[in-house]
This record gives structure tokens, C-alpha cells and sequence, in this order.
């Protein structure tokens, strides 16, 4: 069966979230079905560990347009609402049939980008395998030397005569770049001209000569990501999105994207807090009246947040995100650094040696507590967004905004 | 008590816009915070012309209140907007004591002959009253309750700091009989009852003490279950203070930003210095965070847990916030903001002073302590990661 029409789905919330299930129980295989319904959480993730029916079922899912509900119908979409398909999300979170976090970058970030920028040739191509989960992307915008500043990225491609590109320079912070089919690259065209109008963009296919992903050592001790080098890579000038030199409005798209419906609708529950108070409570820090009240002034404050993303999500009608996407942003980067080291002091020893093997996931909260307010813009560019964005506070100053690209100072 | 929440949390209607302006216009005309200044410099409770206004032009005062007892049957919701605008410019007087205290307090303890008596007469703005609950201690605990009542019902004890009660014309009364606590009724010139005005930190609110010698009073509602609807009454007025916070620090952070986007020095706007902007950014994040915790409460329905748990975290992030924004807002005024002219020591001073009423945050936090229990002892019996599923037949 295929589903309606959009103009077909129900149009009451719970007739739709309905019209989802049934679908979803009429089209997943039954021993996937039975296992959900048992509540076996090994077994569904042992259906989806397997690459051949993990796919299979991607290839179902992208097919029904539920996959990527807020796409227009015809291309991949169902042409719902944000609120709608948030709705559809959640039926897919409950039977454990939605797509997996590694294709953020791919549905959340490529596809809309496509749909805004790209030729009806990048389009047949490209979104019909984003919607089906047959390409994994990876983002490749940050460098050494633009982090913050972005606009500031030295990547040169340079056109050649047949009209190709040869691009060279290096991208860091590029999740999953090492495993990517393609890239979002965005590259310097002309240097003469000021930062933000000497770019292009570009979808570049990973296994193009000259790209080497590396991993990228975090702090934690993990790589989950890459640092990437381009070295004389030939890119056609098909792969080329948006016209030469404007890039930046197209990565303006790409950066945009925040609503987008496919995370569920946000509730006031359980969080991070909660899982702290039930470790104090076997650690025995619980007793110390101090602790207490800490973890409960972090409860209180991650539920104030949760208020806060519904408030955000009932506000913005559109998809567009807003400056009160930054006051969330500063928010959660606070509370997690505060949750980071209070879960290591709920630890006997403060978390600092444990028995070989023994490792508390006190650990890795701490040393991972400062991400979010590095990740996706430092808490630093939030506060200057929001006191000028909703406070009119006067817009910082960048001596170089108007100086050609090339004139600019280094360091 | 209240009328049920029928919008969707969050969902602002045209009546919340209408309602939130009319109150708004209405205060700046006749009270903006140069009034509320001016009457706490010349130690006067309120502006009784304009008390009465805001009962019969708007109905503020019975907005909230059933019908059946003289008001509007409107929701708590309705209240929590009139409130935040009554914070933006730091109103004070009876307003707040009589609809968000005791008038919740005479409602949760469902004496109808009292409330039949007492509320159309707070409805149509011709009777104030204060709930005195504490003793000096601050904490609102059944266990410290000691004043006590009687077999012929004589009170004995005091009460302090009570907000109005030396000048509102009903007292409810939380006091220990043979059966307990109970709420009992109090007027003004009962033999045995002493009132004295005591000096504040905040002088917008007034703050009296109460001195009871066997004074004779009314018990209303169930003997021995006072408490429950002392519980009730701090909730609501939980929700209403954050509200009213979040009024204030909106108007802490509308001065601060205008400030920062008029003054110069070093040849700037200040408001162009980093140091001034991340501060202020930060205001911001409280205050919206503090809007968000104020409203969820005020949207769900007085009586379910979900009322408790949100006007408990509401109470805790809210007054703390709030505190911080005022001592911000002096900071980033530097020198002028030092000032006894400036209005910005009327804001610290009232956050300060609400921190102390309805329990401090550190007592509502070990309050919580239960609710938070309860979360994580769900969070260990949630193994699967997602809901069991209901097969449809």
C-alpha cells in the first residue's frame, strides 16, 4: 500500500499520528512489528544493526514520503507542515522506524538545501537517494581558520578551462566524512572580492580523487569526526549549487535549517538531571543536603528549558529559526557544562580513578560538557546574536567585511 | 477552583493580547513605576481611586473569581498576564495580597458561606484582605504553626511579616485548634487583635505585623484541613509571583537595553562593548527561560500535580532569576544605576523582598526533592527506550 495524497492525510492530529501507525504496522516486516510490540528493545536493534534490511526498510520508507514529510509531494515529500510532520516523526520514533542520527547532515541539512538551490538534474539525482537513505553526507565548512568566522574560509576552487573546478585546502570538524558519499563543501571562487562574496558551494562526491578524511582526536579521547584535505580535487561544474560566487546565501539555507520536523514534538519530561539524581542515589550522594539541592536546581532549570523549546516550537509558524533559537542554544550549553561536573561529583571519588575497565559514565559527560557550547557556534557568537538580533544592541564590528578576501589580515 | 485551561499551552489568543494591553495602557497612564516610587517614598498602601478603577472598568480584581461569587470565571491564566504587567511597573497595594493570596486561600478552603460573603465584596473591589500564614521563621510549613486556637475559637499567637496586614480589611488566618490547622477569619478592630506596619526592604509592598491575644475569629472550611488549603492558595500565588517577575525583568531588561543603546563612553555606545552585550544577553536568556517556566505553570490546571510541579519550579527559577537581572541592571547602568533617583533599586529591592515570601527557593527546591524522586525512579523502570505499544483490535 501506498499512502494517500497528502491532501488525502487526515487533518486532526490524532487521525494522522493514527493514519501513520497503520501504515507503519501494515508495512513493517512482522518480525520487526512483533518486536516492538513485545517491547524487545535488543531484538529491534539487532533488525536494524543488519546493513541489507536496514536498507530494505529505508528504501519503504523513503518511497512513502514519510521519511522526509516536510519535502513537496512529487519530490520525495509529503508537503507537511513542521507540526505536522513532527507528528509523523513520532510514530516513526515509536516503532523504531525512523532514520538514524548520521543522516542529520543528509535530510535535515543537504535535502532542503537541494530543494532551494539545486537544477532539476541535482534534484532527480540527489533527492530521491537522500529520501530512501541511500547516501550518507557529511558537512565540510569549517577550517583551521574559520571557525566562528566562516565567511573567513580559505578553501580555493579555481575554474578551469573545460569548466571544472580544482579545489585545495583543509575542512575540519566533519562528522562521518571518513564514511560520507557526499559533501557539502563550501570553497573560495574570488579572492578579490570581500569574504561573504567569494564563495561557492558545492555537493562534492567524497570519492573524488584528493579528498582524505582523517580522524580528528577529540579531547574525549574519541574521533567522531574528521579532519578532511582536498588536494587538486577535480570537481565538475555540475556539482556546483547555486550560482558562482554566491555561497554564502546558499550556506545561509543550509544553516538555516533548524525546524524542520524531523524530531518529535518537544515535552516536558524526563532529562538528563533525572538520570544524575538516580546515579547519586546509588552512589549515596543524594545524603549530602548541598548535592541535593544542586541537582535538584539543575532538574528545575533543564524542565525550564524544556518550557522553553515548547514555547519555541508553538511560536515559530514557520520553519525559519530565530534569534530565540540562540537564547536556547546559550541555555542548554550552560546546563551542560553544569550537569558535566556535577555528575563527577556524585561520583565516591569525584570520578578522577576507577578499577581498570570500571569507567564511570560520569567521565564522558564531564569531558564532553563543553560541545555544546563550541558545537554549531560558540556560546560567544550566541550572546552577540541575541543582544543584537533581540536586544538591537549595535552589530559588532569587522574591520574586514568590505576589504577584498585577499587583503585581509592573517593569523 | 479556577476555570479550566482550554488553549493549548502556549497558545496565545486574541483576548490574552487584548487583555494584556488594556492592563498595560491602564497602568501606564495611572501607575506607571514613577507611581509606585512615589507612593512607597510617602509611605501611602495604595491609590484607593485607582483600586477601585481597576475593579469596575476592568474587573481585575474578580477576572479570575467563579461567577457565582461575583467575578468573571476567567482562568488563572488571565491573572498571570495581569500581574506580569502589574510587575513591569512594580505595583504594590492590596491588589496582589487579596486576589492572589487570600482570596485563593478563602476559595481552596470551600467555606461557601464565606466565600459567599467575602468574595463578591473582593470582586467588586470594596474589601482587601491578607492571608497570614508565617511567624517569623519564613518557612511555610504546617510545623511551624504555632499560634494557636482555642475550643471557643480565640486566637493566640503572631504573624509576621504578613504583605498588607496591617491595613487589609479581612485577615485569613492559618492557626493550630484541637483538630489541627485550620483557616480562620479575622476583621480589623477585634478585640486581642494588634497591627503594626513594620519597616520594609521593598516599600512599594506593605508589610505588617500581627499580634493575637485571644482574639476572637470564624474557623471556615473542614476543621483540621487548613493546611491543604494553605498548600493550595502558596501554589497559585507561586504561579501569579513568578509572573510578576517575569513583568519586572522584562522592564529590567527594556531599561537596560535602552540604556546600553544611549550612553557613550570611549567614543561608543556602550552597547557596542562586548562585555555589555554578553551580560545582557544573558539577561535575556533568564528572562525567557523565567517566561516559559511562569506560563507552563500558569497553563495547566490548579489541582493536578502538574499545577504543583510547575509552580514549584516556577517559584524556584523565576525569583532567582529575577534577582540576578536586578543586581545586573544596576551593573550595567554603573554609577547612575547607584543612584536613589534611578528606579533600578526599586527592582533589586523587590526581588530581594519576593525571594523571602512564599518560602525561599532553597526551601522549594527541598520541597521538590520528592517529585524529583518520583522522576528518577521512572527513569530506572523505563527500560525500553520507546513506549509499549497497543495493538489495535
Amino acid at each position: 500500500m501506498t499512502l494517500a495524497h497528502p491532501v488525502d492525510l487526515p487533518a486532526a492530529e490524532a487521525d494522522l499520528a493514527d493514519a501513520v501507525g497503520a501504515w507503519l504496522r501494515e508495512n513493517l516486516p512482522p518480525d520487526w512489528l512483533a518486536a516492538v510490540d513485545a517491547g524487545d528493545h535488543a531484538a529491534v536493534e539487532r533488525i536494524r544493526a543488519d546493513p541489507g534490511r536496514r536498507a530494505a526498510w529505508f528504501d519503504v520508507l523513503g518511497a512513502s514520503g514519510l521519511a522526509t514529510p516536510t519535502w513537496p509531494w512529487g519530490q520525495g515529500g509529503l508537503g507537511l507542515t513542521a507540526d505536522r510532520a513532527s507528528i509523523v516523526t513520532e510514530q516513526l520514533v515509536r516503532y523504531r522506524a525512523e532514520r538514524p542520527n548520521q543522516d542529520f547532515v543528509g535530510l535535515t541539512l543537504a535535502g532542503p538545501t537541494i530543494l532551494e538551490w539545486g537544477t532539476d538534474e541535482q534534484k532527480a539525482a540527489r533527492l530521491p537517494a537522500l529520501a530512501r537513505g541511500r547516501e550518507l553526507w557529511c558537512q565540510l565548512f569549517s577550517e583551521p581558520g574559520a571557525g566562528s568566522d566562516l565567511a573567513a574560509l580559505s578553501t580555493r576552487a579555481v575554474q578551469r578551462e573545460d569548466s571544472s573546478w580544482l579545489v585545495n585546502g583543509q575542512k575540519v570538524w566533519n562528522s562521518y566524512a571518513h564514511l560520507a558519499d557526499f559533501g557539502l563543501l563550501m570553497a573560495r571562487t574570488d579572492p578579490a572580492a570581500p569574504k561573504h562574496r567569494g564563495i561557492t558551494y558545492f555537493l562534492l562526491d567524497m570519492r573524488t580523487p584528493g579528498v582524505e578524511p582523517r580522524p580528528l582526536k577529540q579531547m574525549t579521547g574519541n574521533a567522531e569526526f574528521n579532519e578532511t584535505f582536498l588536494t587538486d580535487v577535480v570537481v565538475p561544474d555540475s556539482a556546483r549549487l547555486g550560482p558562482v560566487n554566491q555561497g554564502w546565501a546558499v550556506a545561509i539555507t543550509t544553516l538555516m535549517q533548524e525546524r524542520n520536523g524531523l524530531s518529535g514534538r518537544p515535552v516536558v519530561g524526563q532529562g538528563e538531571s533525572d538520570r544524575l539524581v538516580g546515579r547519586a542515589l546509588t552512589t549515596g550522594a543524594w545524603r549530602d543536603p548541598l548535592l541535593r539541592d544542586r541537582l535538584v536546581s539543575a532538574f528545575v532549570e533543564e524542565r525550564a528549558l524544556q518550557m522553553t523549546t515548547i514555547r519555541g516550537f508553538v511560536a515559530a509558524g514557520s520553519g525559519a529559526p530565530t534569534a530565540e533559537g540562540s537564547i536556547r542554544k546559550l541555555a542548554h550549553a550552560t546546563l551542560s557544562e553544569k550537569l558535566g561536573v556535577l555528575g563527577t561529583e556524585l561520583e565516591p571519588d569525584g570520578a578522577v580513578a576507577w578499577d581498570a575497565g570500571e569507567r564511570p559514565v560520569a567521565v564522558d559527560a564531564f569531558l564532553a560538557m563543553k560541545t555544546y557550547s563550541i558545537a554549531g557556534g560558540t556560546s560567544e557568537i550566541q550572546r552577540n546574536i541575541i543582544s543584537e538580533r533581540v536586544l538591537g544592541m549595535p552589530k559588532d564590528p569587522d574591520p574586514e567585511r568590505h576589504k577584498p578576501f585577499q587583503e585581509r589580515s592573517r593569523g | 477552583m479556577y476555570a479550566e485551561q482550554r488553549d493549548p499551552e502556549f497558545g496565545w489568543t486574541g483576548e490574552h493580547r487584548q487583555l494584556r494591553e488594556t492592563v498595560r495602557g491602564l497602568l501606564a497612564e495611572r501607575a506607571p513605576v514613577s507611581r509606585s516610587r512615589e507612593l512607597a517614598e510617602v509611605g501611602e498602601r495604595y491609590d484607593p481611586a485607582l483600586y477601585a478603577a481597576l475593579a469596575e472598568q476592568v474587573g481585575l480584581q474578580g477576572l479570575a473569581l467563579p461567577e457565582r461569587f461575583g467575578g468573571y470565571g476567567g482562568t488563572l491564566l488571565d491573572l498571570a498576564i495581569v500581574v506580569e504587567e502589574m510587575g513591569r511597573v512594580l505595583h504594590g497595594g492590596p491588589f496582589f495580597p487579596t486576589v492572589a493570596l487570600a482570596a485563593p486561600a478563602l476559595m481552596a478552603a470551600a467555606d461557601e458561606a464565606a466565600c459567599a460573603e467575602y468574595l463578591p465584596r473582593i470582586a467588586d473591589g470594596t474589601l482587601t484582605a491578607a492571608l497570614a500564614v508565617v511567624e517569623g521563621s519564613g518557612v511555610w510549613s504546617a510545623d511551624d504553626v504555632s499560634t494557636t486556637a482555642d475550643i471557643g475559637g480565640l486566637l493566640t499567637g503572631a504573624k509576621f511579616p504578613v504583605l498588607d496586614g496591617a491595613d487589609a480589611d479581612l485577615l485569613v488566618l492559618a492557626a493550630r485548634g484541637p483538630e489541627g490547622v485550620s483557616l480562620y477569619l479575622v476583621e480589623p478592630g477585634t478585640p486581642g487583635l494588634r497591627r503594626a506596619p513594620m519597616e520594609t526592604l521593598d516599600g512599594t509592598r506593605r508589610m505588617g505585623r500581627l499580634t493575637l491575644d485571644r482574639t476572637p475569629a470564624r474557623r471556615i472550611g473542614t476543621p483540621g484541613q487548613g493546611w491543604a488549603a494553605v498548600v493550595q492558595a502558596r501554589e497559585v500565588a507561586s504561579v501569579l509571583m513568578a509572573a510578576e517577575q517575569v513583568g519586572a525583568m522584562a522592564a529590567c531588561v527594556e531599561l537596560t537595553a535602552e540604556y546600553a543603546k544611549t550612553r557613550r563612553q570611549f567614543g561608543r555606545l556602550i552597547g557596542s562593548f562586548q562585555g555589555v552585550k554578553h551580560r545582557l544577553a544573558d539577561m535575556a536568556v533568564r528572562l525567557e527561560m523565567s517566561r516559559s517556566a511562569a506560563y507552563w505553570a500558569a497553563w495547566q490546571d490548579p489541582g493536578t500535580d502538574e499545577f504543583s510541579f510547575g509552580a514549584a519550579t516556577a517559584r524556584s527559577f523565576c525569583s532567582e532569576a529575577y534577582l540576578q537581572t536586578a543586581q545586573d541592571t544596576i551593573q550595567l547602568h554603573g554609577g547612575i544605576g547607584f543612584t536613589w533617583e534611578h528606579d533600578a533599586h526599586l527592582y533589586l529591592r523587590r526581588a530581594r523582598a519576593d525571594m523571602a515570601l512564599l518560602g525561599t527557593p532553597t526551601q522549594v527546591r527541598a520541597e521538590l526533592e520528592t517529585t524529583v524522586l518520583a522522576a528518577a525512579a521512572e527513569l530506572d523502570s523505563a527500560v525500553p527506550a520507546w513506549p509499549a505499544i497497543e495493538v489495535p483490535a
